[in-house]
């Protein structure tokens, strides 16, 4: 476990780097172009020029900018937003709550229906019902995200009303109690975390339900039939539960994935997230945002990552002797 | 390999599917991805206008002269929809290229030189896997500025660590057989085992690495684009979707149905007929991964 946290500081670190460097590396930082003599931009007062440099640091040595940049992100310290003059780290806390409730309730339920859809196909395979489902599944899984987004607000939004356009929560309102204010977040969070689950629900399911076939062939199994087991436990507590590893193996990357639908979609039903601020600043090139969101994107996958590496070595101690080594 | 053994092959893969025959889903998939190549190619002659020319009213809605109706600039929709093909086809496949060139590179180098060299370049490959992929994609666009070559290199540079991984441990697996070691005791060059040995073992994982990467690529270059970080001017899929979405209240007309739901649809099918034809070409080419 310790080798596995080392490699999650050196990737910790790199991103780190890779978002000091970027700015100062590509074209195309708003700074640079006022501080190019070959840009339309140029500004010709050496004095004003001299005061930007300054203002954002750059006069210093490169090392010295780095120092500081690395004391500012262990700081919270990220810097300013062009675009809304506020910390970047205060924005960031304003909007990661929405963006961990949508990826948190779709990766829930993706898992909890994957699971279980998973097992029952796999325990019924070559029925109906289970070529189906597992072409239903790559479907989803491999269409878009947002483009599943569209087909759901179409129908559930505007032809059927049944759910709000747009937004985490109606504007401009005052809930007279808890229950009323939980009954809105919740209605406005159902699209767009019901797109979420259906994108992820796919790789899921063909998951469990592929490794649990290959299971469901092993001698164990066998041996546990002709022992005159339930079905019900030969299901559950025989191939299920040999199914979870590879499962919680790959929850790490289900994160990742959600993290990437979450940008999509939180743009699509603006959705007040992290994806919706990166997407805004974005349009308004507000970097600090961009670079703050990333970030903070970054830290989240990797605990994730971190999450599942430490859950897998608790359900397979023969993981851990390895990992060790 | 003896008669025996490859019968005892053979037996075991042929209930699942024979192995010349391509599943049903692959051949389709194969030919959806021609039929937008072609569509592409003829774009000229079959779009009834220049997807950039005003050729009617804002936002008409469809009749003979615009089977699509037009955009708010008054743009003729289902133009926009065919040249939109050549966008997309040519982000998937420049980005498939720069993906599995840059893969091919890297794994071949870490798989065939071995040593701190191979463990530098798979430690880089790790991290590459861990980053979270479009936030950071997000902030390369932003810093690089949009183009349809920018975005090109962008997803290539993105994407490589997954091919380079699967051809770094060909190569190792190979570089290991006893053919080619004996081919080196024979004093062969790096080169000629490379070209004569190794190449085309890799080969088939070139191929599907190619279908694979653009599927991808296509899904990206158009996620890109409905983000708004394309190309401003090439009118692709994605980019169309993100103008149509622009408008207040599309969705509460029925004007969706012929501008919103149309490159929507083309999209997905595209990406879909890709990973179809991409889980086929694996299938035929790692019989294991064989779907039971």
């Amino acid at each position: 476990m310790r080798a596995r946290i080392t490699s999650y500081l050196v990737t910790l670190w790199v991103v780190l780097t890779l978002n000091f460097l970027l700015p100062r590396l590509l074209p195309g930082d708003p700074l640079a172009a006022l501080l190019d003599p070959q840009s339309s931009d140029y500004v010709f007062d050496a004095e004003v020029r001299a005061a930007l440099e300054a203002c954002y640091g750059l006069d210093r040595p490169l090392l010295v900018q780095y120092g500081a940049y690395l004391r500012g992100a262990v700081t919270g310290d990220l810097g300013q937003s062009i675009r809304l003059n506020e910390p970047v780290g205060e924005l960031l806390t304003g909007h990661l709550p929405w963006t961990l409730l949508l990826t948190g309730s779709a990766l829930g339920l993706a898992s909890l229906v994957g699971l279980l859809g998973g097992a029952e196909a796999a325990w019924r395979r070559g029925s109906a019902a289970d070529r189906l489902l597992t072409a239903v599944s790559v479907v989803t899984s491999n269409a878009p995200v947002y483009f599943l987004g569209m087909m759901l607000l179409i129908v559930f939004g505007a032809e059927l009303g049944w759910f709000p356009l747009a937004g985490g929560r109606t504007p401009f309102s005052h809930y007279d109690s808890i229950p009323a204010a939980t009954a809105d977040v919740v209605k406005h969070l159902v699209l767009p975390a019901l797109t979420l689950t259906l994108s992820l629900l796919g790789i899921q399911f063909l998951l469990v339900r592929n490794n649990m076939v290959a299971i469901l062939g092993e001698d164990f199994m066998l041996v546990a039939r002709a022992k005159g087991l339930k079905p019900a436990r030969l299901k559950w507590r025989h191939a299920l539960r040999n199914t979870l590893l590879p499962f919680v193996a790959h929850l790490a990357a289900q994160a990742g994935l959600a993290i990437t639908g979450a940008v999509f979609i939180e743009t699509l039903f603006q959705y007040p997230g992290m994806g919706r601020l990166i997407f805004e600043a974005v349009g308004a090139r507000d970097y600090p945002v961009i670079q703050g969101v990333f970030l903070l994107v970054a830290i989240v996958v990797l605990t994730a990552n971190l999450l599942a590496d430490w859950l897998n070595t608790r359900l397979d101690p023969r993981l851990a002797e390895e990992v060790s080594r | 390999m003896s008669t025996l053994s490859r019968m005892s092959l053979r037996i075991r893969v042929r209930p699942l599917r024979s192995a010349s025959a391509p599943g049903v889903e692959t051949t389709l998939g194969a030919v959806v991805v021609v039929l937008f190549a072609l569509v592409a190619l003829a774009a000229p002659l079959l779009a009834p206008y220049d997807p950039h020319a005003f050729s009617g009213q804002p936002l008409e809605r469809p009749s003979p002269a615009h089977p699509l109706g037009t955009n708010d600039a008054g743009q003729d929709i289902l133009s926009e929809l065919l040249y939109g093909a050549r966008i997309s086809l040519a982000a998937g496949l420049g980005a498939a290229l720069g993906t599995v060139a840059l893969g091919l590179l890297v794994g071949a180098i870490a798989g065939y030189a071995g040593g701190p060299l191979d463990l530098l370049l798979m430690r880089l490959v790790d991290v590459m896997l861990t980053l979270p992929r479009l936030p950071f994609l997000i902030l390369l666009a932003a810093f690089l500025g949009s183009g349809l070559v920018q975005t090109m290199t962008i997803i290539s540079l993105l994407f490589w660590p997954a091919t380079a991984r699967v051809i770094r441990a060909q190569v190792q697996s190979q570089r290991q057989r006893g053919y080619v070691r004996m081919a080196r005791n024979f004093g062969a060059g790096t080169g000629y085992v490379l070209r004569r040995h190794i190449l085309p073992s890799i080969a088939p994982l070139i191929a599907f690495g190619l279908v694979a990467a653009a599927g991808r690529a296509v899904a990206m270059e158009a996620g890109l684009a409905f983000l708004g970080l394309g190309d401003p001017t090439a009118k692709s899929w994605g980019l169309m979707m993100r103008f149509a979405l622009n408008l207040p209240g599309l969705l509460l007309t029925d004007r969706w149905l012929w501008w919103l739901l149309p490159p929507g649809l083309c999209i997905t099918l595209l990406i879909l007929a890709l990973s179809y034809l991409g889980m086929g070409l694996e299938e035929r080419w790692q019989p294991r991964l064989r779907r039971r």
